[in-house]
């Protein structure tokens, strides 16, 4: 007799909701978790009055009560969403380059193109037929392939089968010439983690066209209230957690999981496990060399360790709108190179470009009543951290992180003076407290190949699934979603 | 069913680059056990330490010089602090202790310290501790650091008894790598003999133009011509120049970190240029204005650990103690509410945390407490 029908490893975005859907169909689940808070990258920590946000800049999928997105949808189903309140932002983001541009873009897609043809008016035919692709590419994508049409093909959806593994970058090409134009249509690229160049066209219009008609949101209290609300409705569901408890190892004989082993030594018979770590992590380290089955990291080889960030929460004393702040999302470009930009992400050299996310902008009750508090980031791959001698650590930090302010500066020139906290996390935090390969906060880098339409999550171990980022795609919307998919995986294979 | 993909543009040729990777591609196996090792380099999560040295500072304080077993120590930046777990008699607890010695040395690590009065594990470290006995202890953490981004480099240290401790560490570390920064401590002791590390701080201040110290006395001999009383808002006037480009820094017992506070608000100092270190629970907490007035703090309510056996707790005690008296382990570290290590679900009934305690938004919606600084005010049922 199993102790549980199935343990989830982590309570990360996909472990929670995996743990919880399944729980909701009557599953005993235990939920294990290394930290004392559930969350993975969907959490907080207090410094001084703030409290901040760790992960979440803008949440995509969840469309309003009127016209609710797959995210809405999922929340409800799972029961959460009258725990949780959100809070709409009306713009996509500011974009600056200083000196040569500064815009702000709606999220509304006549606003957009208003803008964009204000902006670059020998552009306006490309602009136009640019955002009449993206819209017939986007409904192709979702009636055909997500609604799984089974006439699903290139003759009935020409526009998907032309551009969706083509380079996000290529197809730009196609439509401007103004190479700030693309950089503006383009900019959402680090929420993906790969420049435009090496971004399939797939993942980026989704996520282009998913804020402009379901819009982009924060959360009331921040990613933290999602994630608490979550692992409560799993208590209610009957689910048992335990937290500052992590599994060590997945116990597998004859190709199938048996148990997990606790990280304080006790032993959990189950046949179904939900990882919510890395697949890597799950394969190297939680599992004996021998029960790996022949082959099994094979997939991996064609994979790279996806970019992790390099972030500044920071507490002012001001609200936004003394500072000159008045929208949530600002990107600040120095240069109209993002493929440069990225490679930069390797380096300890200044950064070229900056994400400044001021919550209080889009909810002035984020922070306390006279404050406000920003994240303010660039990504960047852990390699060179991962060389520096640790003496030098501190100092390489703070001089990293005053690119990042001068960055601001430039945009948001009354912050500096402002700053009541400042916390600096590096790739090297985020390995820390997420335990992944390189800190990656997206998982594995998402080029084509790496989409699902070239990989499969089915794990060649009987009852192991995987849920969040590494099996998928990053962000709070697809793993969120990934671990409904894994619970699904897990019923059916539990006859349920 | 035919499969559509195929007909995707360029999807073929992906999955030819793919079979290509997949033979000469990254092989992970070589990264088994990178994560865990780089963390572990960084900040390993428990240090086994031993006894080299103990140092009588004052009458009252001594410090302990700490070395590794394995001969590594994780770096840390000054101000920081370690958690020593210790068992006394039948009692696991632990404690934090702000590092004295400077961040650039690691062949050892320095703690300070001074004996409280009642203390329970103070006299035990003071009294019990031999130089060559083995102590577990966290890796370094905390924020009380001075951070270049946003202090500027005109600092002062208000201290207080034992709160020179993660001080002494940012003042040797200015000093002996003679940083562009300048200091003033202003160092609060009950007598004269009470100042710990006095001699040094002389003899730092005479060979440093950056830093400087004023000792303030608050229970002086006769013939003591120094400033006496409590650190004031006319003594600050009266030594500091050029008030608003200052960042101050304040350690000491709750009693002196409050009263500071009130004076820098009257100087006209903002929130953003003062620092504050954490010093443990309150030291008597039903003195605190927002303590229930009808709650007795010697009451004894029953605790119930969901399955677990159910435990008195007083009142006037931090719910961890009474778990830690109960032979009960919760993770700790800082004690003093902040770090939220000891997060732990409240079941049901009602516990007081002080204004100080750090707790987020959505804990205190869905019932989590921090029991380092919480407060039963009835029978409560949580889970550990």
């Amino acid at each position: 007799m199993n102790d549980y029908d199935v343990v989830v490893i982590g309570a990360g975005n996909g472990g929670l909701t995996s743990a919880l859907a399944l729980a909701k169909k009557g599953c005993r689940v235990l939920l294990l978790e290394r930290h004392n808070v559930p969350g993975g990258c969907a959490t907080s920590f207090v410094r001084g009055r703030f409290e901040f946000e760790v992960a979440l800049h803008q949440l995509s999928g969840l469309g309003t009560q009127d016209s609710p997105g797959p995210l809405r949808s999922l929340l409800q189903r799972l029961g959460v969403l009258e725990k949780v309140e959100f809070v709409q932002m009306d713009n996509l983001f500011r974009m600056v380059l200083p000196g040569r541009l500064d815009i702000l873009l709606k999220a509304d897609r006549e606003e957009i193109t208003r803008a964009l043809k204000d902006r670059f008016p020998a552009e306006s035919a490309g602009i136009d037929r640019f955002f009449d692709l993206l819209y017939t590419f986007c409904t192709q994508l979702i009636f055909g392939v997500y609604g799984r049409d089974p006439e699903l093909s290139r003759a009935k959806y020409p526009e998907f089968f032309t551009y969706a593994v083509k380079d996000c970058r290529t197809v730009m090409d196609m439509f401007f010439s103004d190479p700030i134009l693309k950089m503006v249509v383009g900019s959402y690229w680090s929420y993906l983690g790969l420049p435009p160049d090496r971004l399939p066209f797939l993942d980026y219009a989704i996520m282009l066209f998913s804020y402009i008609e379901l819009k982009p949101f924060h959360i009331k209290g921040g990613s933290q209230a999602l994630s608490c609300a979550l692992l409560d409705s799993f208590l209610e569901a009957g689910g048992h957690a335990r937290l500052s408890c992590g599994a060590s190892k997945i116990l597998v004989s004859d190709g199938r999981v048996q148990g997990v082993l606790t990280e304080d030594g006790r032993e959990i018979r189950t046949g179904h496990v939900v990882s919510n770590a890395s697949t890597l992590t799950t394969y190297l380290d939680m599992m004996d060399r021998d029960s790996l089955p022949e082959g099994a990291m094979r997939s991996f080889s064609s994979r790279t360790v996806g970019t992790s960030a390099f972030t500044l929460y920071i507490g002012f004393d001001r609200e936004p709108q003394d500072m000159g702040i008045t929208d949530a999302t600002t990107f600040i470009y120095l240069s109209d190179d993002y493929s440069r930009m990225h490679s930069l992400g390797r380096t300890l050299e200044r950064p070229e470009w900056a994400l400044f996310s001021c919550y209080d902008a889009a909810d002035p009750e984020f922070s306390p009543a006279g404050c406000s508090q920003a994240a303010l980031l660039t990504l960047q791959y852990a390699d060179p951290w991962l060389s520096l001698p640790a003496d030098c650590y501190a100092e390489r930090k703070y001089a990293y992180a005053e690119h990042l302010l001068d960055m601001m500066d430039l945009v948001y020139p009354g912050c500096r003076g402002r700053i009541e906290e400042l916390e600096v996390s590096t790739p090297l935090t985020h390995m820390r407290f997420l335990g992944h390969p390189g800190g990656a906060i997206y998982g594995f880098d998402q080029y084509a190949k790496d989409t699902n339409l070239f990989i499969s999550p089915v794990s060649p171990i009987q009852g192991l699934f995987f849920a969040g980022a590494w099996a998928g795609a990053g962000g709070f919307q697809p793993t969120l979603v990934s671990g409904q998919a894994a619970a699904r995986s897990v019923l059916k294979s539990l006859n349920r | 069913m035919k499969d559509y993909r195929q007909e995707i543009e360029g999807y073929e040729q992906i999955r030819r680059e793919m079979e290509t990777l997949e033979k000469y591609g990254m092989g992970f196996t070589a990264m088994r056990g990178n994560v865990a090792r780089t963390i572990d380099s960084l900040h390993p999560s428990r240090l086994r330490l031993t006894v080299s040295e103990i140092r009588q500072e004052t009458q009252t304080a001594k410090t302990i010089r700490l070395v590794s077993e394995s001969g590594m120590l994780p770096s840390f930046q000054a101000g920081q602090y370690i958690t020593l777990f210790v068992r006394i008699g039948e009692t696991r607890t632990s404690r934090p202790y702000s590092l004295s010695s400077a961040p650039h040395q690691r062949g050892f690590y320095d703690i300070t310290v001074r004996r409280a009065e009642p203390g329970f594990v103070s006299p035990f470290l003071l009294d019990k501790l031999q130089v060559g006995d083995a102590i577990e202890s966290s890796s370094p953490a905390g924020s009380f650091i001075h951070n270049p981004l946003f202090h500027g480099d005109r600092l002062v240290f208000l201290a207080g008894g034992s709160g020179i401790t993660p001080f002494m560490s940012m003042i040797r570390e200015a000093t002996d790598r003679g940083l562009h920064r300048s200091i003033h401590l202003v160092y609060g002791s009950r007598s004269m003999d009470d100042i710990i590390f006095l001699d040094e701080l002389e003899d730092r201040a005479a060979r440093h133009p950056r830093f400087r110290v004023t000792h303030v006395i608050s229970e002086p001999a006769p013939w003591y011509t120094g400033r006496c009383g409590f650190i004031s808002k006319e003594l600050l006037e009266d030594i500091l120049d050029d008030i608003p480009s200052l960042t101050f820094y304040l350690c000491g017992p709750g009693v002196m970190s409050a009263h500071c506070l009130r004076e820098l608000h009257d100087l006209g100092v903002p929130r953003r240029k003062i620092r504050t270190e954490m010093f443990g629970p309150p030291a008597h907490v039903a003195a605190d204005p927002d303590w229930p007035p009808h709650v007795d703090p010697g009451a004894v309510f029953r605790v119930s650990l969901g399955n677990g056996p159910t435990i008195p707790a007083v009142a006037g005690e931090p719910l961890m103690v009474s778990l830690e008296k109960a032979g009960l382990t919760v993770a700790s570290s800082c004690r003093s509410g902040e770090c939220s290590l000891c997060r732990t679900r409240l079941v049901s009934g009602t516990v007081f945390h002080p204004r100080s305690a750090k707790l987020r938004k959505s804990d205190i919606r869905f019932g989590y407490i921090h029991p380092c600084v919480a407060y039963p005010l009835e029978d409560l049922e949580i889970e550990i």
